[in-house]
């Protein structure tokens, strides 16, 4: 074999070695950052579980800025950020429902916990004081939770939005709510009085001032609120409500009937057959047996000691 | 052979032929020379300038900076497929105010970060040197350069609020008022973003791109805190302070004039005036920065 091609053989060696370094380090390289990367998620997880679990949405409700600084801190992107704030705040409703496990409706929010919504919407509307959105959940929501943040809320998007009749409307529905009448009966007053407010909203002012606690007012309530609202789970709370009034209107009838059943029989019924053709004199609908169905559908459960009605089992309207 | 004999020249019918027969007959004024010269210059110029736009609108397509349209669209479908059961109904509300925030953002990141290159690139690539060679004036030059990206910009801006529009007729399955109503934010969004170019041109026609980036941005984070000057200005009663505060608010631009995106998501448009008032501003504000720019680049040694 020739010097020369000796010194070939070598150096084609070296580079064939030096290639199978570079594979190896490479290799190396991958392996540590495959390696770290698992590490770094078994270490999370470890950590994770051994976190002390207070509240498990604790850190998702807290609020990272003042409103007011959020707004200035925003440039032109305070919409965007008003935004992220509102999912938020659905997000927020949506996991601590989930979570529960207990019954509640819409407007008694109460056994969720929900401590800090008031300080989400207020965040999200002091970024864009024209959402309207936020403030119509907000007054739904927020007064069984926090009545003087439901009602500070509602007065600054009065305040940003003056010529909002619906505001008025939502400011009335809180103090309607809270039984003071005066202050409901002022907030349509002066909603009445805005450009394109509805008739009826002069009309409710005078009535919340007469009967504010009656029924007729409540319905009347409840179906302004449906009708006004854009939100599903707004109007599907005032579908509700109005069957709730519908169903004590009707147990009203029926204790009616029940009692003059007993003043002619002198006891109370066995079971509905005896008293049907009472109920069905007060029109009410009946079911197979002369039981008499709620708006759910469901036979009210009558209580043949007391002389008196209830709600059926699996009822679907609301005993508060 | 005889060769065919010349005709005689038959005297000219045509228009043109006429008056350019009356235009030699009669003696020229040298003010109307002076006037034809500079119509001249003033048509050369506009190419040269023109084709400095051009190129430097391919050169932005070669180095795919439209390509952030991409990601935009990304950003787009995601929000429309996704906020539907997220946003409790409002869709059409966030998809304008996260459409159009993307719009500004995108495009603040480009007149940053191209503005800055515009003129330092063709320095550090020594291509200035090539272009200078020719008749092609400094001043000529940047406005090319500004011209340029201001198309680049046109481009991207109008891409965007189209995406815009499309997506909310997708999230409502139909026309909704909002397709036409975000044009004039889309509109003002455009002219920040021109304002910003110019501003990133004046800085670098005199430092160096990171410190031409960073006082660029500067400037469009203080430019939205105008009415913070103007209130701190208003809150010293007299002095130097008053002073100082007012001229900042009256020195820097005032970006919030342009920040209409929140109101085109409710459906707001800017009142006319208003509108036409913040064009006309940042056209004078615009003259302003390239004035100076070109002021400074004159000025400018290459060596």
């Amino acid at each position: 074999m020739s010097p020369a091609v000796g010194t070939a053989d070598r150096l084609a060696s070296s580079r064939a070695d030096s290639a199978r370094r570079e594979r190896a380090r490479d290799a190396l390289l991958l392996l540590v950052v495959a390696a770290g990367l698992a590490a770094s998620f078994g270490l999370a997880r470890w950590l994770d579980a051994r976190r002390p679990q207070e509240d498990p949405y604790a850190a998702y409700e807290e609020l990272y800025l003042k409103p007011e600084t959020a707004r200035r801190l925003s440039l032109s992107f305070n919409g965007l950020a008003a935004d992220w704030y509102w999912l938020r705040s659905l997000q927020y409703v949506g996991r601590k429902a989930l979570a529960h496990r207990g019954e509640f409706t819409l407007d008694d929010l109460r056994p969720l916990g929900l401590r800090n919504l008031g300080a989400l919407l207020e965040q999200s509307t002091a970024l864009d004081p024209q959402f309207m959105a936020a403030y119509d959940f907000g007054a739904v929501v927020l007064p069984s939770i926090d009545r003087d943040a439901a009602v500070r809320l509602v007065e600054r998007g009065i305040r940003e939005n003056p010529q909002e009749w619906r505001l008025y409307h939502h400011l009335g529905y809180i103090h309607w709510q809270a039984g003071r009448f005066q202050e409901a009966s002022a907030a349509y007053e002066a909603g009445s009085r805005q450009p394109g407010a509805p008739a009826w909203m002069r009309a409710m002012a005078p009535q919340l001032k007469a009967q504010g606690g009656s029924r007729a007012v409540a319905r009347e309530m409840y179906e302004r609120m449906y009708e006004g609202s854009t939100d599903e789970q707004v109007r599907s709370l005032a579908v509700t409500r109005l069957a709730q009034l519908t169903s004590l209107e009707e147990r009203d009838r029926i204790r009616r009937a029940l009692s003059d059943f007993r003043a002619r029989a002198g006891r109370c019924p066995a079971d509905w057959r005896e008293v049907a053709p009472l109920l069905r004199a007060v029109r009410l609908k009946l079911a197979a047996d002369g039981a008499p169905l709620d708006p759910s559908d469901v036979p009210y459960a009558l209580d043949a000691a007391a002389c008196d009605v209830g709600l059926g089992q699996g009822s679907k309207i609301p005993k508060r | 052979m005889s060769r065919p004999t010349p005709r005689p020249a038959r005297p000219s019918t045509n228009r043109k032929d006429l008056s350019m027969d009356t235009a030699l007959a009669r003696p020229v004024s040298p003010a109307e020379r002076g006037r034809a010269a500079s119509a001249r210059r003033s048509a050369g110029s506009l190419r040269r300038v023109g084709s400095v736009a051009r190129n430097t609108f391919r050169e932005a397509v070669r180095d795919r900076v439209l390509y952030n349209l991409v990601l935009f669209v990304l950003v787009l479908t995601g929000a429309a497929v996704f906020l539907g059961g997220l946003s409790a109904a409002q869709e059409a509300k966030i998809i304008v105010d996260m459409g159009l925030s993307a719009a500004l953002l995108f495009g603040v990141f480009i007149s940053i970060f191209v503005g800055v290159g515009l003129v330092y690139k063709e320095i550090e690539r020594r291509t200035v040197y090539a272009i200078f060679a020719k008749p092609v004036g400094r001043g000529e030059f940047l406005l090319g350069k500004y011209l340029g990206l201001c198309l680049t910009l046109a481009v991207n801006v109008s891409v965007m609020g189209a995406g815009v529009s499309l997506a909310l007729l997708y999230v409502n399955g139909g026309w909704h008022p909002l397709v036409l109503n975000i044009w004039p934010a889309v509109a003002l969004i455009y002219v920040e973003l021109l304002i910003l170019v110019a501003v990133a041109l004046l800085f670098s026609s005199f430092s160096s791109p990171a410190l031409s980036a960073l006082l660029t941005f500067f400037v469009f984070v203080i430019g939205h805190f105008s009415a913070e000057l103007k209130g701190l200005s208003e809150s010293f009663g007299s002095g130097g302070g008053r002073a100082l505060f007012a001229a900042l608010y009256y020195l820097l631009p005032n970006l919030s004039n342009y920040a209409y995106i929140t109101a085109a998501s409710h459906g707001r448009t800017p009142p006319a005036p208003v509108f036409a008032g913040s064009v006309v501003y940042g056209l004078a504000y615009i003259a302003v920065l390239l004035a100076a720019s070109a002021l400074v680049f004159k000025r400018r040694n290459f060596k």
